[in-house]
């Protein structure tokens, strides 16, 4: 196991090499420039070539790139040509927010789902299920942003319960974490019921009720680790949907998180906050998905790698 | 065996990462820190108010030197030589005089003497040259480098008087130096500080400190105890009243305005036209109005035809109704431009630019449209920013040029590929807005030397050259003012625009801040503002 994941984070190299060769080209073929956001509409070409070369941005991109590769080997993912400080420093301020909002989500979304799946599959076509499905599909056919924007509109503003904006107490994080996670719960529980109701279906379920054991046991004991097996590889792969969820979410919820700074160093042209956020939030997805491929591993003692 | 411990071991592994990483969420301020001890038994200490101020974006850098966007925190933080008052007249600030030479080339500045910078040492003539001398240095790469141009250099006279050298007479010199980009830094703490200077330490001699910057959440500065240099014309010179100003940032609009409503932000500055109503209407809340230093209009590109005929630029400006516009794109917030610059700059405004002007009148553009050949009418494009409200105004001019027999095509831009398509010059009809309070913005804009960016009018006439290089080195102000009405005069009678609309400078402000100021420029807190305890 230990070789597996040795020769899964060594693949990682060369996939995210190639992640900032492509972002790298996009960002520098697109029109528009930080120049121009820096020195504002009214300044002379004078001016704006002097900031041009401190930016860097007047060099060949061929040399721009293998510069910045250069540094980025060397573990420094360059600096900020906007706010003048390490994109580091920016990057770890804010990715701990986006990623310790993902995972209470995720895990929100695991603790809601499982159980729900197992009572529709358990109650398969009862009132129960329905219940169950209504909500899963409610879940997975509203956008994500308009539900949070809903959650804030109804417990913040008017109940008062949770603060409309801002970051900092466990009750900023409660809305933004609830409205991924209940989303994220209606895909889960889908998964969860029809991988459970595939396991009931089985002979050793039938085998273990011969066998004169308690429904309970038999339902939590023998069919729910088997038909958690597929759910949790799910859970590794909703990572990446988490991510690219938080940048809408930061935004209505006003949180200072590496999902909205991404997009704003987009559009401001911030290259090389751009590519760090990038290459972070990218790395952290694929290592979710080898911690899924882990997990799958523990729980299925059938799969050696 | 050996496999299910190393399958255990992982699992145990997985398990802590996600804690950690779960926690890693949390900041200090998730932890409650006890309570500072403060003030003697049985003493109850007053409770400190805190102006909140919403944003849409965080600053980039508090170092104003190093980025042409400026958090309006730097105007508190800092002062400046020279400040402007509620009419926009240039007054004294730390400079307490200034005269000028007789060719206008040299002017020397004589400061206040009491005053100090936020780490207690005084400010002396050294801080002013080394300032502009560090913003003036290419090495420094200052995006308002430009802002100075017309400096050549600073010489300290003795401790409170410093010469200002220029390349030519210069009577604008008054705007750039009550500009936010000419705030004066400790020469002291600005090379000791080094990179770290605008983002963990900001020294100034303003009416605010520098607290705390939590990246892309606030900024919070709080009161100078020790300020006593406010300029004569606020009627609180010495600390400002409210204790601390919090600038958060809240990215989402609607937020902005449910925190306004809920009392936990107090001002909100720039309300978009669509939401005034609604925001008046808040209990609690009042909308303050005033014109604004914008002009809103829609430009051509002048070298391209059909645009090089005077006569096609007229009928455009006629086929434009701008009372229409100012009611059903803005409802009814703003006046309707004819001129060049906005009337909120009394001394330089062209008083007759609406006699001047070209109204509205289709007939009349569609018979200069025939006069120049196009009786068959136009097709041409209209390029126009992406936001909500530009969007609509180019619908609205689609339909008003389509009725003098101009068909438009609408393409909309996000603001970076917008300048980038306008300096490779591929516009022929386009909307912008400036916001500016001084004339030279006519400079920027229309001199021959600035084609083709960001001269995006493409406009090269002599005669404008010539009317704008006498008024900006005229030897007063008065004179340049006079100066300034032949650029205008020309210009409306040339028809190189078409100006459609003045907006309004709009903000909401909760009714517990109380003898709120609303400057032409920016609001001055520390005039008196306080905030009435709850």
């Amino acid at each position: 196991m230990l070789k597996y994941i040795i020769k899964k984070l060594l693949l990682m190299i060369p996939v995210l090499l190639g992640l900032t060769i492509i972002v790298f080209l996009i960002l520098h073929l697109a029109p528009g420039d930080p120049v121009h956001k820096v020195v504002g509409p009214n300044a002379t070409p004078e001016v704006y070539e002097n900031v041009k070369r401190s930016m860097g941005l007047d060099r060949p991109l061929i040399i721009q790139y293998f510069d910045y590769l250069g540094n980025l080997l060397k573990g420094d993912l360059g600096s900020s040509i906007l706010q003048h400080r390490p994109v580091a420093d920016i990057v770890m301020e804010r990715f701990p927010i986006t990623i310790g909002l993902g995972v209470r989500a995720l895990l929100l979304s695991f603790l809601i789902a499982v159980p729900v799946g197992i009572i529709a599959a358990v109650n398969r076509n009862k009132l129960l299920d329905y219940f169950a499905m209504t909500f899963a599909l409610v879940g997975i056919s509203m956008p994500t942003f308009w539900f949070g924007m809903l959650l804030l509109y109804f417990f913040a503003y008017k109940l008062r319960l949770f603060p409309i904006s801002g970051y900092g107490t466990w009750k900023h994080l409660m809305l933004p974490v609830i409205t991924m996670g209940l989303t994220d719960a209606a895909v889960i529980a889908r998964m969860m019921r029809s991988s459970m109701l595939e396991v009931i279906g089985q002979d050793y379920i039938r085998t273990a009720r011969a066998k004169g054991l308690k429904e309970k046991v038999v339902t939590n004991k023998h069919a729910l680790k088997n038909a958690l097996i597929p759910v949790i590889t799910l859970l590794g792969m909703r990572m990446g949907w988490i991510v690219g969820g938080s940048v809408t979410l930061e935004i209505i919820f006003s949180i200072p998180g590496l999902g909205r700074t991404m997009v704003d160093s987009i559009f401001s042209r911030d290259y090389p906050v751009v590519q760090g956020s990038i290459l972070i939030l990218a790395a952290s997805v694929m290592i979710s998905n080898l911690i899924a491929d882990i997990l799958y591993a523990v729980v299925d003692p059938r799969i050696r790698y | 065996m050996k496999n299910s411990i190393s399958k255990k071991f992982a699992f145990i592994l997985i398990v802590l990462l996600a804690a950690i990483a779960g926690f890693s969420g949390c900041t200090k301020a998730d932890v409650p820190t006890g309570e500072t001890p403060g003030g003697t038994a049985g003493e109850q200490p007053a409770k400190e108010t805190t102006l909140v101020i919403a944003y849409e974006r965080d600053a980039e850098t508090l170092n104003h030197i190093k980025t042409g966007w400026y958090s309006d925190s730097l105007i508190y933080m800092y002062d400046r030589l020279v400040s402007r008052d509620y009419d926009f007249n240039y007054r004294p600030s730390l400079a307490k005089s200034w005269d000028t030479s007789e060719d206008g080339m040299v002017w020397t500045f004589h400061l206040r003497e009491d005053v100090k910078f936020h780490n207690g040492k005084p400010l002396t003539a050294y801080d002013i040259k080394f300032t502009f001398d560090t913003i003036l240095d290419p090495e420094t790469a200052s995006p308002s480098q430009s802002d100075f141009a017309a400096i050549k250099g600073l010489e300290v006279k003795d401790e409170y008087t410093v010469d200002v050298m220029l390349h030519q007479p210069f009577p604008n010199l008054l705007f750039v130096m009550s500009n936010t980009s000419a705030g004066i830094v400790s020469q002291e703490a600005y090379e000791e500080y080094g990179d770290e200077y605008g983002i963990n330490y900001v020294v100034g001699t303003g009416p605010y400190m520098f607290q705390e910057w939590r990246q892309g959440d606030k900024i919070v500065i709080v009161k100078n105890p020790d300020y006593n240099w406010g300029p004569e014309w606020m009627t609180n010179r010495g600390p400002a009243l409210i204790d601390n100003i919090e600038f958060r940032v809240i990215p989402e609009e609607n937020s902005r305005l449910m925190e306004l409503e809920a009392g936990n932000v107090h001002i909100l500055r720039d309300v978009p036209a669509s939401f005034l109503q609604r925001v008046d209407d808040i209990d609690g809340v009042e909308v303050m109005r005033r014109d604004a230093t914008k002009l809103g209009y829609l430009a051509y590109a002048c070298d391209k035809e059909p645009f090089t005929d005077i006569r096609v630029r007229q009928a455009i400006n006629h086929a434009i109704n701008k009372d229409d516009i100012i009611t059903y794109v803005f409802r009814g917030y703003g006046e309707p431009a004819y001129g060049y610059l906005p009337p909120a700059l009394k001394s330089e405004y062209y008083a007759d630019s609406k006699k001047d002007g070209y109204e509205y009148d289709v007939e009349k553009a569609k018979q200069l449209l025939n006069e120049a050949g196009y009786n068959d009418g136009l097709s041409l494009t209209l390029s126009v920013e992406n936001s909500t409200e530009y969007s609509r105004l180019a619908e609205v001019l689609q339909d008003q040029l389509k009725q003098v027999g101009i068909n438009v095509v609408i393409q909309p831009y996000d603001s970076s590929s917008y300048t980038a398509m306008l300096k490779e010059g591929q516009q022929e009809l386009f909307i912008r807005l400036y916001s500016w309070p001084n004339a030279d913005i006519l400079d920027w804009f229309l001199l021959s030397s600035q084609f083709p960016y960001p001269n995006h009018s493409r406009w090269q006439d002599e005669k404008t050259d010539e009317l704008i290089h006498n008024a900006a080195t005229s030897p007063t102000w008065d004179k340049r003012s006079e100066g300034y009405f032949a650029v205008q005069k020309h210009l409306i009678e040339q028809a190189v625009w078409a100006p459609i609309y003045i907006p309004e400078n709009t903000i909401a402000v909760r009714e517990e801040v109380k003898n709120f100021k609303f400057h032409p420029w920016i609001p001055q807190y520390n005039d008196g503002t306080y905030l009435e305890a709850e």
